[in-house]
């Protein structure tokens, strides 16, 4: 899932100054169950936000609603008659979530509230890893299930390099070299061969921006 | 500074009664709709295969998109929005814990399943009532094998998982 931390109360302040009247929109997704923005952490950040500008002097109203998942727009249309009174929104969704609500609502100037960190997993109560960075080309089946892009400091598809110290990543001593565990895991497999060739370069899909399309609905949308 | 964690607490909705006016003014705005999608549903059970839950669930029969969508939108409307607390909490377990709003549910006369659940979400967050997520409160659910992964046991994982909060704040 999609892992987000909730941004400092200051830096949400500053973007909410000059606004009197917000709502402030949950997501029942990916950012309630990593604790970021779910209905429950809606309400402690308006309470915190209402009683910050009180003791500023601030003229401030805050208000919410939660939707169930803001990177769905029908979800969002719960929201068409809700948001007319306000001056602003405040999104307690991923960067997509947040892109999502501004583009409905393109009149609303949107914030975000939360920093969307990563791709991960939940290890354990607010244990988050990551785990892969949506590269578009996943090398996952030659690498025994540990990802070199994700994993790797330098991201590199042929390692491990020279640095490696006692299992352990040069640049971060405390964080355990991804090749080798790689190795480790291939070896115990008995798939060592799938390594020993070189990966060729590779197209970074991830440096555009990435629309996915299922092949049974390619038609249905090319007609729009 | 105001010392902002000391000076506020939560809003506790538990103590509060159920807004049962709010409820039913949830439910008005919808009712043409909602109503004839609830008198569609023949009862055929065809959802119910096409919930994931349901299937990995044994079959129980409370998996059932139709028997989720029934016992609490349905519940909502047949008693008007009067209802305690006591049957809202009910129906969280249904609405959240029993479905996952992957929407995938099909319905073969056409009934908008997953849009009901949404519905019948959105009454019940108004009062105060929703999913919280086991693991928030560090209680397993007892669905998953929580001791399974030997990282959370070992003194090696406590130690990536410092250096991984770490970087991730």
């Amino acid at each position: 899932m999609i892992i987000a931390t909730k941004k400092q109360l200051e830096e949400l302040k500053e973007m909410l100054r000059g606004y009197s009247k917000v709502l402030n929109v949950g997501c029942g997704g990916c950012t309630a169950v990593c604790l970021a923005g779910g209905q429950r952490e809606v309400e402690d950040l308006n309470t915190q936000l209402a009683i910050s500008f009180k003791a500023d002097h601030v003229t401030f109203e805050i208000d919410s609603f939660t939707v169930e998942r803001q990177c769905e727009m029908h979800f969002l249309s719960a929201l068409d008659e809700i948001v007319k009174p306000y001056d602003a929104l405040l999104s307690m969704a991923c960067g997509a979530g947040v892109q999502f609500l501004a583009e409905r609502y393109p009149d609303k100037p949107t914030f975000p509230a939360l920093n969307t960190v990563f791709v991960g997993v939940n290890r354990d109560i607010g244990w988050y890893e990551e785990r892969c960075k949506s590269c578009g080309e996943c090398v996952l089946a030659m690498t025994g299930g540990i990802c070199p892009i994700a994993m790797c400091a330098k991201g590199l598809l042929n390692g491990p390099c020279g640095g490696p110290q006692d299992g352990h990543c040069e640049v971060n001593s405390e964080v355990s070299c991804a090749w080798i565990k790689i190795h480790e895991r291939l070896k115990a497999q008995g798939r060592l061969e799938n390594i020993l060739k070189i990966c060729p370069v590779r197209e970074w899909q991830d440096q555009v921006q990435g629309t996915l399309v299922l092949e049974p609905y390619r038609e249905r949308y090319s007609r729009k | 500074m105001v010392p902002l964690r000391e000076s506020y607490t939560m809003p506790d909705h538990d103590r509060k009664p159920v807004d049962t006016d709010q409820i039913k003014a949830l439910l008005h705005q919808k009712k043409r709709s909602m109503r004839l999608r609830l008198a569609a549903c023949a009862g055929c059970t065809l959802c119910a295969e096409s919930c994931f839950l349901f299937v990995s669930k044994g079959r129980d029969p409370r998996y059932m998109p139709s028997y989720k969508v029934l016992n609490s939108l349905g519940r909502l409307y047949r008693k008007k929005g009067k209802v305690s607390r006591a049957e809202l909490e009910e129906m969280k377990d249904l609405l959240w814990k029993n479905c996952m709003l992957c929407e995938r549910c099909y319905c073969p006369i056409g009934v908008d399943l997953p849009n009901m659940i949404a519905f019948a979400r959105m009454i019940l967050r108004s009062q105060g009532v929703y999913g919280v997520y086991p693991h928030s409160l560090g209680a397993p659910d007892g669905d998953g094998d929580e001791t399974s992964d030997p990282r959370r046991q070992s003194d090696q994982g406590q130690g990536e998982a410092e250096t991984n909060k770490a970087g991730s704040e």
